[in-house]
């Protein structure tokens, strides 16, 4: 691996909902400004794996955790450590655009209004929009409902809305699946230009998707890490066999 | 073969669907019926006594000056004081049971009882009320009193209304509040009470517009039949439509009778308007989706 230094760092975790293991002793490192991709096949564990990384976990019952979850060298899931101080530092965008049924400023505004936020919130809303590639179509309606919106547009009002509150990492859960293919690739480009400033992770069951867009790509089956490393040589010299099959699409 | 030849029992299918059809239909419309009986039975005794001295005037021995504003007004004060005390606690035990509690034993068994109490006879409210507000906390046989015994009558209503409503507002709107920084006091206030507002407006007005109606509780704690005054406070006595209604009806003239009528169409004409806005409310809050 090149030598960037680790934002996120995963020891040894496994996640159970109740006495189920859905995520079996992983450990691996996300480097800085870069996109790592989670792929394996439906139910391999990779949301799940994604959700621990922002403690959204927290909200699922029975779900319990063994092992560790590094940010910069900090335990996520100490004692000390509070989760909504967690969720404003790594953002998350989800499978299905959720904007806020309100208006195209407050879906932005209003993540870092609370979060006691005070500056230039115009600038702020338009920094944001402009990252996430959408103030061009919007700069003229922000007082609209953001539902107005179209899918793709609201999948990027959902990032341009994580992007305010200046994380340093995104984590995205498959975050083109419900869109068309034009959205998709605008997503796609928009997550190149992301990477320049933040870390991301990206989990989705498009195997393209990963080789397009990842720098690095872990491959989940049955819960277990099968295989890390750089997307390139994941995908055209895997280690594992079971890799190459899953690559190959031979199952899953 | 010809390629659409119908089943065999397909005629018999067909008639069996036919007649559930009529008679889905005409239960409908006996229904309705009834309805329509009622309505112009008391339109056609009470209308002619329908003036504005009718709403003006006190309730009097003599019919021709009888009036029914002592008991509008009482009916008024009644259900703003119950609206000011049901709503605040209702939606908030709704918002603990849905948001807060977890799914630990006794929480199961908060919400049977609460779907228990909804169908508690109204009467045994009032004997609670009688027993609690009049007599042990000493407020008489006064508006709050009364106010206080039909917010305990239409608590379950609301609460139950209110957690329907909270349970429509997708999880994808609190995980993205959450994905922010959002404590959960925030994500509620923000985004769930909100979105769960047009549904817990409509239970709540429908929760109103029942207590408005209900008679038993209120003759229970010893609202009286007989006011000539309106309330000026909340520990005044009071009387409200439906018991001014009861004495009407339990006299033996006719003229009474007829002048009950016209407070039926006083009532239901509320009674009306207050079901009109919770269907405007619910109307407009789909609009905007």
């Amino acid at each position: 691996m090149e030598n960037s230094s680790p934002v996120l760092e995963v020891r040894d975790l496994t996640i159970r909902y109740g006495a189920s293991p859905a995520v079996k002793n992983v450990s691996l490192v996300i480097p800085e400004r870069r996109i790592t991709a989670v792929i394996g096949p439906s139910g391999c564990g990779k949301s799940t794996l994604l959700r621990q990384l922002n403690r959204m976990n927290d909200f699922i019952r029975d779900a319990n955790m063994d092992g560790e979850v590094l940010y910069r060298g900090v335990n996520l899931y100490d004692s000390e450590v509070d989760a909504v101080e967690v969720r404003r530092r790594i953002g998350m965008v989800f499978q299905k655009p959720n904007p806020f049924p309100k208006t195209i400023f407050k879906n932005i505004s209003w993540g870092p209004v609370i979060n006691g936020f005070r500056g230039d919130l115009q600038e702020l809303v338009r920094s944001s929009l402009e990252r996430a590639a959408l103030w061009d179509e919007v700069k003229d309606r922000l007082s609209d409902s953001a539902l107005a919106l179209s899918g793709g547009q609201q999948q990027r009002l959902c990032i341009a809305r994580a992007l305010a509150l200046q994380p340093e990492v995104i984590l995205m859960d498959e975050p083109a699946s419900a869109l068309d293919p034009v959205s998709t690739a605008r997503i796609e480009d928009l997550m190149f230009e992301l990477k320049e400033r933040y870390t991301i992770v990206i989990v989705t069951h498009n195997m393209q998707q990963a080789a397009r867009v990842s720098d690095y790509t872990a491959f989940l089956d049955a819960g277990r890490l099968v295989e890390f490393g750089e997307t390139d040589q994941v995908f055209t010299r895997p280690e594992q066999k079971r890799t190459e099959d899953y690559v190959s699409g031979r199952f899953g | 073969m010809p390629a659409l030849e119908p089943s065999a029992n397909l005629a018999r299918r067909k008639r069996l669907a036919g007649a559930f059809r009529a008679a889905t239909m005409l239960l409908t419309w006996l229904c309705l019926a009834l309805l329509a009986v009622l309505l112009v039975h008391a339109t056609r005794q009470g209308l002619p006594w329908l003036d504005l001295q009718f709403l003006t005037e006190f309730p009097s021995r003599f019919p021709e000056r009888a009036g029914i504003k002592s008991a509008l007004f009482g009916t008024l004060w009644l259900i703003s004081l119950t609206a000011v005390f049901s709503i605040p606690v209702g939606v908030a035990a709704a918002v603990y049971l849905e948001e807060y509690a977890g799914r630990r034993r006794i929480n199961a068994l908060i919400e049977v009882s609460i779907a228990n109490l909804a169908g508690v006879p109204s009467i045994v409210y009032g004997m609670l009320g009688l027993a609690l507000f009049v007599r042990w906390l000493a407020l008489g046989r006064s508006v709050v009193a009364g106010a206080m015994t039909m917010s305990l009558l239409i608590l379950p209503i609301i609460i139950i209304a209110s957690r329907e409503a909270l349970r429509s507002v997708p999880d994808s709107i609190r995980r993205a509040s959450y994905a922010l920084g959002a404590t959960q006091w925030q994500t509620i206030r923000h985004h769930v009470l909100p979105a769960a507002l047009p549904g817990i407006l409509t239970g709540t007005i429908l929760a109103l517009s029942r207590a408005i109606g209900e008679t038993a509780p209120l003759i229970m704690i010893g609202a009286l039949t007989y006011v000539a005054f309106v309330p000026q406070g909340p520990m005044d006595a009071f009387t409200a439509l439906p018991i001014q209604i009861f004495n009407w009806v339990s006299r033996p003239q006719a003229e009474f009778h007829e002048l009950a009528a016209a407070g039926i169409i006083v009532l239901l004409t509320v009674l009306l308007l207050m079901n009109a806005i919770a269907v405007i409310i619910r109307h407009r809050s789909q609009g905007h989706r």
